[in-house]
């Protein structure tokens, strides 16, 4: 192994949480407590002199990296305060950066400086399209009671599309869409890199029905469940917020799509249909119980880390911190407009429900560099791992 | 000194109620003449008292006391140097060693005699000693210098001098280079030495050199080199010359006997033509009292492991060259520093590496990352040693982006297209390396100067060097851990990297302790005592040279070269180089050498005081001789401890194992004692003695005994040398016993009664 240590790299880890790194003297008590070490492979042991040498090809190849749930046992037992945890989480950041794409973007969002014109891009982007939608225009409370946020961006006489879908679809679908080939762009570099680094035999290649079937599943079901999270020994509490945050997701996700089917694909037969939803539509239970789990999943997680760093524990970072911004602006924004439109606030809704649309749109946006790229990097990593220990990396027949 | 006696038996501690004291009273009162006094406290004020009222009002002046331990109790009964006290160890070898019965067992049925026996047999040694001892009488110079030499003006030269002439000393300080400075003074920067210890630091060499120069007790001699020294502490006549120049007053080399005959006989050349010899007087010299030897060290040669490239490659360097580079400019950005040599072979680092070698290297690696914005420094070590605060200096290098640190087998460096590849295994990467490189640096260690030169150039008989240098790798400490500034000279203390590999402020340290010692060498030469180890001793060996056959057994075997001789092969001694530890004594066949307090016919008297019963194979008589360092203090831990030691054993304390003369073993054995062991320290490369070589010198006389003893008709076996440990107090008794076992087996001595 010829190394050439790079010496950006690991100014980038110190500054991006990583700042103990090079303090690990390689006694292995993190791998002694990590759940996700082997005897061949001592992690986080391994990745520690790796980032301290600066070696990152090996590092933004290597799958445990992001196996890893930052449950922080090694940071509490390491005896050296190296932080190993804080580490990895800096590795990550390097890793969606580096995965990213445009790489104008990626970088843009790894750093507070970006900032501004991260929020400042959806924020223009929205109001140009209110400005072309010539929606324009603050409703009258009765207005608002009927319709809500449904006519932000107007209507028009053409039924079968209604304006407002046509305008966020405009700007929401090509977010999702950049994000989605963002993220195929990076995986599909990923798998490579960690295929190459494993020394898997390009010729034995799965179906993608097995794949989906023994590798992929199998992830999903785990990642519901929270199995390895709860392994977790010094921040297990995280899984208190983690849970209920994914789960609101989720939730919401489905009441987004419930949403779209009722209001604009069955609501164009039956207009009884079209129209914000009564209280206590199971949907509508969903969806505000969703949003409350929300904000007390981003609540947990938030205190859970203010407290840590407060007490010296963790280190503070942008990447860490831009993604609970990110969430609790969503759930806030999406929960005060609800509650504007019930008090029927006009004015002060439809501005909070334009942060709204920036909040999301600015998760999707962001989706593949951002700490939130862990949902497509890490279910890949865990389905290489189960591809990894699956009969397709044993040697052939001898 | 007209004696005066008076025994007295003290019955505290248990004695009191294991032995019948009238009748140990009888003993003394009868067999030995002496008046004989018993108290139940004898070291309380009460007994003290009794003891200095008959000193006060009886003009007693020699004092038997039969009590515990002549090792305990030192202060209590010392009544003034101008009265003898000898003391018989009544607790620690008798009551408290006694054998107890196994459990369940009956004790024998003589116990108890056998007790009283071993009593009044050492109450006999002790008033045989009393009346054989004289008063010592200190051996004082006619001309006693209080300078002190320094030889070297390096960091450890130049600070015991500071500290010598602080202290009120007048101090020569002799440095071959033109300039002081020492090797500290080619170093780009030394190591920190204070909180928080992250930082190096200007080195202390300028404000140093100057502090010493601006001394008006110093007198600094550069460009200077001592030709010989001559004389012994007190009086030591230092020949110098301009460095580089050959004098006729330079060192003789040794000329053994052997050498002497094949010189005469024009077989050989002599190797000091042109030299004086080494018994004369140069006139110009300058007298002077103890000798710091501070001459440093010498980069080890690393050109043997050829893997690694040094002289072959280009750009393969020592850290002593590095370091000079450092000095002199700008040094390349990517480095590696390979601290062991083994390859794939051992994980042992270079010779002579320590803790220094590891913190050269975190210090020039810092270098690397200072002088080049990208440098790199790949630090491949199988052992990074860093005590003390120095870890914390180790962690700052660790955590400086530019310094990649790991244990590392090195098993090649090679040119690769004008830059040099480095091929290590076993890393901690879990992968073998290769790491391209600007230039290689190799941990050299540092070699005491005593490994390659004389150094000290002493004209002695026994050469210019310091002895048995092989068996202490090149350096010349009597013994790293006990002794850590005598060398195997008196009067000559070693300080620096001549006598360990150390920091610059480990020299420091180092160099006051050094200078404290060559004080202490000069007030106890100035008082007429032995300086170490036996310090504050008045005594010293005097010769009957009446009698003397010129053997040169005593110069030969002093393992201080106190002794020189004239040309006929007459030994002249050197008191204030003497140690007192009697090697002479024991090596002389005429027994024509003893000590006020402890010569051939005091301790055959002691042996022959001993009751020797006949025809009883329950009385059988062991003796044993033991050292007085070690081996009697761990035989008295052994009785603290109650560990039983068989009951007919008696043992004789002697100096040190070199002063056994074979005299005393047949005098053992011609008084009917059936069997005898010498009980001494260590020896060999891993020795213990306090005395360097005097066990092993007892060892080989031993071997002779036994040839001896066998064409008398007498087992060898009846006598063995065993080495022991002052910690072996738990394993001694049961050696002694196995002996005496081995001595019954044997039967009774056959010449017993004759």
């Amino acid at each position: 192994m010829n190394v050439q240590p790079d010496l950006t790299f690991i100014k980038y880890l110190k500054g991006a949480g990583g700042d103990t790194l090079k303090k690990c003297y390689q006694c292995a008590t993190c791998s002694v407590k990590c759940p996700l070490s082997s005897d061949e492979k001592p992690f986080p042991r391994k990745e520690m002199i790796w980032s301290s040498w600066g070696m990152k090809e090996n590092l933004v190849a290597d799958p445990d990296v992001f196996l890893c749930h930052q449950c922080g046992d090694c940071t509490t037992y390491c005896p050296r305060g190296a932080k190993p945890g804080d580490v990895l989480g800096a590795i990550r950041a390097y890793a969606y950066t580096l995965y990213g794409w445009p790489s104008g973007l990626a970088k843009l969002a790894s750093s507070a400086k970006g900032l501004p014109v991260l929020i400042g891009i959806p924020a223009v982007v929205i109001f140009i399209f209110w400005l072309i939608s010539g929606g324009m225009h603050i409703p009258d409370k009765e207005h608002f009671a009927t319709h809500g946020y449904q006519q932000f961006f107007g209507v028009w006489e053409f039924k079968w599309y209604a304006k407002n879908i046509f305008f966020i679809v405009m700007f929401m679908v090509p977010s999702l869409g950049l994000a989605i080939f963002s993220l195929y762009m990076g995986l599909t570099r990923l798998w490579k890199q960690m295929s190459l680094n494993t020394g898997v035999n390009p010729a034995y290649r799965p179906s993608v029905t097995q794949f989906i079937g023994e590798f992929l599943w199998p992830s999903l079901v785990e990642i519901v469940k929270h199995t390895r999270f709860r392994e977790c020994g010094t921040n297990s509490d995280r899984v208190t917020g983690h849970l209920p945050l994914m789960l609101a997701f989720i939730g919401l996700f489905i009441v987004t799509c419930w949403s779209l089917l009722k209001n604009d694909i069955i609501g164009l037969f039956l207009h009884s249909w079209h129209g914000p939803m009564v209280l206590w539509d199971p949907f509508k239970i969903m969806a505000n119980v969703s949003a409350i789990a929300l904000l007390f999943g981003v609540y947990v997680l938030w205190s859970n880390r203010a407290k840590s760093e407060g007490e010296g524990k963790t280190s503070r970072t942008f990447y860490d911190w831009f993604l609970l911004w990110e969430i609790a602006a969503v759930g806030i924004t999406g929960l005060g407009s609800e509650l504007l439109r019930w008090l029927g606030v006009p004015s002060l809704g439809y501005i909070v429900y334009f942060m709204h649309l920036v909040a999301v749109m600015m998760l999707f946006l962001y989706l593949p560099y951002t700490k939130l790229a862990h949902i497509a990097y890490r279910t890949t990593a865990m389905a290489f791992e189960k591809y990894r220990e699956s009969a397709f990396m044993k040697p052939a027949v001898e | 000194m007209d004696k005066k006696y008076c025994a007295y038996l003290c019955s505290g501690c248990g004695i009191g109620d294991a032995l019948d004291m009238e009748a140990l009273a009888e003993v003394v009162t009868g067999e030995m003449s002496m008046e004989c006094k018993t108290s139940e406290y004898l070291c309380g004020a009460e007994g003290r008292a009794l003891i200095e009222k008959d000193i006060a009002d009886n003009g007693v002046n020699t004092v038997v006391i039969g009590a515990c331990s002549p090792r305990v109790m030192q202060n209590e009964f010392n009544f003034g140097e101008d009265k003898i006290t000898v003391r018989a160890n009544l607790r620690e070898q008798v009551v408290w060693s006694e054998v107890k019965p196994a459990e369940g067992a009956e004790p024998h049925a003589e116990a108890a005699a056998f007790l009283m026996e071993s009593a009044g047999d050492y109450m006999r040694m002790a008033c045989t000693r009393a009346k054989k001892t004289a008063l010592p009488e200190p051996f004082k110079l006619e001309t006693m210098s209080k300078k002190i030499l320094v030889m070297g003006g390096g960091i450890a030269g130049m600070t015991a001098a500071k500290e010598a002439a602080a202290a009120g000393y007048e101090v020569t300080l002799v440095e071959k280079e033109a300039a002081l400075g020492g090797k500290a003074a080619e170093w780009r920067k030394s190591f920190p030495t204070r909180s928080p210890w992250t930082d190096l630091e200007d080195s202390p060499v300028a404000a140093l050199a100057a502090a010493v120069q601006q001394d008006a007790r110093i007198t600094v001699k550069t460009g200077t080199e001592v030709a010989r020294i001559a004389g012994a502490p007190g009086a030591f006549r230092v020949s110098m010359k301009a460095t580089g120049t050959e004098t006729e007053w330079d060192a003789p080399a040794k000329v053994t006997t052997e050498d002497a005959d094949k010189i005469s006989k024009g077989e050989m050349e002599n190797p000091n033509k042109g030299l004086k010899n080494y018994m004369s007087v140069d006139e110009a010299a300058e007298l002077h009292g103890a000798v710091v030897l501070a001459t440093g060290w010498l980069p080890a040669d690393v050109s043997e492991y050829a893997h690694l490239g040094y002289g072959a490659i280009k750009n393969v360097v020592t850290n002593v060259e590095f370091e000079k580079m450092a000095k002199d400019g700008k040094v390349p950005a990517k480095v590696a520093f390979i601290q062991s040599p083994g390859g794939k072979e051992h994980d042992q680092d270079f010779p002579y590496c320590n803790s220094v070698t590891s913190m050269v290297a975190l210090k020039q690696a810092q270098y690397v990352c200072q002088d080049n914005e990208d440098g790199n420094a790949f630090i491949l070590y199988q052992h990074m040693r860093t005590p003390g605060s120095q870890e914390l200096y180790y962690k700052s290098a660790q955590q400086t982006d530019g310094i990649f640190m790991t244990k590392a087998s090195v098993t090649k460096v090679e040119e690769n297209g004008g830059k040099l590849r480095v091929i290590a295994e076993d890393t901690l990467l879990g992968d073998n390396l290769a790491l391209d490189v600007d230039m290689v640096v190799l941990a050299a260690g540092m070699v005491p100067v005593t490994k390659e030169e004389y150094s000290i150039n002493l004209a002695y008989r026994q050469g210019p060097a310091f002895s048995d240098l092989s068996l202490f790798d090149g350096y010349a400490d009597s013994h790293f851990i006990c002794f850590p500034y005598e060398t195997r000279r008196t009067g000559v203390y070693t300080c620096g990297g001549v006598r360990k590999a150390e920091t610059i402020e480990e020299t420091i340290d180092d160099a006051t302790g050094a200078a404290l010692k060559a004080i202490q060498c000069l007030e106890s030469t100035d008082r007429g005592v032995s300086v170490h180890p036996r310090s504050g001793d008045a005594t010293y060996p005097e010769f009957f040279m009446q009698r003397c056959t010129q053997c040169k057994r005593c110069t030969e075997e002093c393992p201080f070269g106190a002794l020189d001789d004239d040309e006929k092969g007459t030994p002249l001694p050197n008191n204030t180089r003497c140690r007192r530890c009697g090697t002479c004594m024991g090596a002389c066949p005429e027994r024509i050498i003893g000590f006020k307090d402890y010569n051939i016919d005091l301790i055959g008297s002691m042996i022959k005081s001993v009751e020797v019963p006949e025809d009883d194979d329950d009385r059988l008589r062991i003796l044993i001789f033991v050292c007085e360092n070690d081996a009697y203090p761990a035989l008295d831990m052994a009785g603290m401890r109650r560990n039983g030691i068989n009951h007919m054993i008696r043992f004789i304390p002697v100096r040190c194992l070199g002063s056994m003369n074979m005299a005393w073993i047949r005098d053992a054995l011609s008084a009917g004692m059936d069997g005898a062991m010498l009980l001494g320290c260590t020896y060999g490369d891993d020795y213990q003695c306090h005395f360097v070589k005097g066990s092993e010198i007892a060892n080989k006389r031993m071997e002779n005994i036994g040839d001896t003893l066998s064409t008398l008709g007498l087992e060898s076996e009846r006598c063995a040398a065993v080495q022991v440990a002052i910690t072996d107090y738990d394993k001694i008794p049961q050696i002694v016993n196995d002996f005496v076992d081995e001595i019954v087996e044997m039967g009774p001595n056959p010449f017993k009664g004759f």
